[in-house]
């Protein structure tokens, strides 16, 4: 169990993380999802007592992570970002080191347990300089399951493996996650629609929203209103018709087809949207609400807070890879 | 003293310095830097001992802490190779992050670095008594003198390690750890002479005791390494370490936090 209270992190001027509330259940998988820079290490080092917050709270299996430091960090398995480990050492030495600081017993058969839990039996006494940047990735994960412990916190997983590692790992985080508390962080949007229970959305410090992905869909759903057509032909060709729609407030293109913004929530613009493009000899190839995929809440959340037309590189980047897997 | 039970997975209670220090002697012996270090100071030792002896040859007793002498002024070059890596690599990689997460009190990451690194600078000090039993062939040496110095030189190391890998603790970079860690040594090796220049100014020579006694050599020239065995040098040098080795554990400590 994670609860975060109004946590803050500031670096002198700058603001990292603003105030953030949430709760990671047990047995649960809970998602953190934000662009690179929206606070998520910055949170993930304050909840594995790295660095202390500068003001709200945040407990760790019911322990203070600032004044029970040390009871936070006997319970918690940590993966940091970048997966930092002694080049110099093999899988088995660098992981009984670690056994040893946190006086686990019986430190090389655990050891051995848990890098043929991770799949790395093989390869226990090879150099981890080595090791490929997916199997580093699978002894850091080794080294946060260690000591078996109730909370899981892992800083951006996946990142630099490639597609069937990917999925491996997410397999074996959805594993974990019966039967501990996983807080994991990602950039990728499908990444936590597919692995995680509950999602938390965090940009520039804030969370934008939580809740399980069916949750957020259909919260925004409510609060949409804006639909996508695509259509046969180029969108810019039935982007006129559509802007020119009285249901219609706003329309521009995005997704190979048009996003309309319809001008008032209780109004339903996609009747009118079809006639119209019927009217206009184009078949309609789709046309349904914005936001039904994590990639597209994500652009939604983001857009209202930073106001500005144009999507982070970062987030259609990750909607890209998403297609295209 | 069992806790934290789950599953077949069994907590009990550790000494984590010890895991860092086994780990740090470890890598010291498996990377070339030591036998270089090594054998850098007993072949150089090797040079000066044979000239020394042909000079000083007839006289009784001999003198033996003439080669602890010039192990403690060449710490200044050491030191500084033991200690650059222990801390900037660390910072540099990374690898402090998963430390700094483990149910362990920095001093025990601090104290455990030191301790290697200390040990190593024993083995080195081993190494060199074989001059001294070459000494005893030839002459008739005062055990109590080679006593003194061999031991103050012992003292003398670590102090010298422990002021050195405060550097590391500052910067990521190991050249600059080195470099300014050879400097403070030097400074402070040097710190006797700058007392002589205070003395004879007016205005500050009441600052002179005070740089003499903060100095190494004032507490190991004329002292120990005649076999005279002061309780203040000896105090002089733990508490060297003692506040050397705080300083550091602060200095990780807030660098963590700024990260």
């Amino acid at each position: 169990m994670i609860e975060v209270e109004n946590l803050t992190k500031s670096y002198g001027e700058v603001v990292a993380v603003k105030g953030i509330s949430f709760t990671a259940r047990p047995g649960q998988v809970t998602g953190f999802l934000g662009p690179n820079g929206a606070g998520k290490t910055t949170t993930m080092r304050m909840l594995t007592g790295f660095m202390p917050p500068t003001s709200g709270k945040a407990s760790v299996a019911g322990y203070d992570v600032f004044n029970q430091s040390l009871e936070v960090r006997k319970r918690v398995g940590y993966l940091p970002e970048n997966v930092p480990l002694y080049r110099d050492m093999s899988a088995l030495g660098y992981l009984t080191y670690i056994g040893e600081i946190r006086g686990v017993r019986n430190v090389k058969a655990r050891a051995m347990d848990v890098l043929e839990r991770v799949g790395l039996g093989s390869r226990a006494n090879s150099h981890i300089r080595a090791l490929s940047k997916g199997m580093r990735q699978r002894v850091g994960l080794a080294q946060a399951l260690l000591h078996n412990p109730p909370v899981l916190i892992l800083d951006e997983p996946t990142i630099g493996l490639d597609p069937i590692q990917v999925l491996e790992l997410r397999q074996l985080v959805a594993e974990l996650g019966r039967d501990h508390t996983v807080l994991f962080s990602t950039h990728i949007l499908g990444e936590a629609e597919q692995v995680c229970d509950s999602v938390v959305i965090i940009n520039q410090g804030s969370i934008v929203a939580q809740g399980s992905p069916t949750e957020l869909r259909s919260t925004l759903l409510e609060r949409g209103g804006r639909v996508l057509v695509r259509v046969d032909v180029t969108p810019e060709l039935a982007l006129p018709i559509i802007r020119d729609l009285s249901s219609v407030a706003h329309a521009e293109i995005a997704f190979d087809g048009i996003i309309a913004t319809p001008k008032s929530v209780e109004f339903d613009p996609r009747p009118q949207i079809a006639r119209a493009l019927i009217e206009h000899d184009m078949n309609l190839m789709e046309l349904r609400p914005l936001a039904v995929n994590l990639e597209e809440i994500f652009l939604e959340l983001t857009r209202a807070q930073t106001a500005q037309p144009n999507q982070p590189v970062e987030a259609l980047e990750s909607a890209s890879e998403d297609e295209s897997a | 003293m069992t806790e934290l039970t789950r599953n077949d997975v069994q907590i009990g209670s550790s000494v984590p310095f010890w895991a860092v220090f086994k780990r740090e002697l470890a890598l010291y012996f498996r990377s070339p830097i030591a036998y270089a270090i090594a054998f850098a100071v007993i072949f150089f030792l090797s040079i000066l001992f044979n000239g020394y002896i042909s000079q000083a040859a007839g006289q009784a007793p001999a003198p033996s802490g003439y080669i602890p002498s010039i192990l403690t002024f060449l710490t200044f070059l050491i030191a500084p190779l033991l200690t650059m890596r222990l801390l900037a690599e660390e910072q540099r990689e990374g690898t402090l992050e998963v430390l700094m997460t483990l149910p362990m009190n920095e001093a025990h990451f601090i104290v455990g670095k030191f301790l290697a690194a200390w040990a190593y600078w024993t083995v080195l000090i081993l190494l060199t008594v074989v001059y001294h039993i070459v000494l005893t062939q030839i002459g008739v040496p005062d055990l109590g003198e080679a006593f003194g110095a061999y031991f103050g030189a012992w003292l003398y190391g670590g102090t010298v390690i422990a002021v050195s890998m405060i550097w590391s603790a500052v910067t990521e970079d190991q050249i600059v750890a080195a470099f300014l860690g050879a400097a403070t040594i030097l400074v402070l090796y040097l710190a006797e002479i700058a007392a002589v220049a205070l003395a004879g100014n007016g205005d500050l020579s009441w600052l002179s005791g005070f740089v003499r006694e903060l100095g190494f050599q004032a507490h190991y020239d004329a002292t120990l390494s005649r076999g005279i065995l002061r309780a203040e040098d000896i105090l002089y040098f733990i508490l060297m370490i003692v506040v050397a080795l705080f300083i550091t554990t602060r200095i990780v400590e807030i660098r963590r936090w700024r990260s």
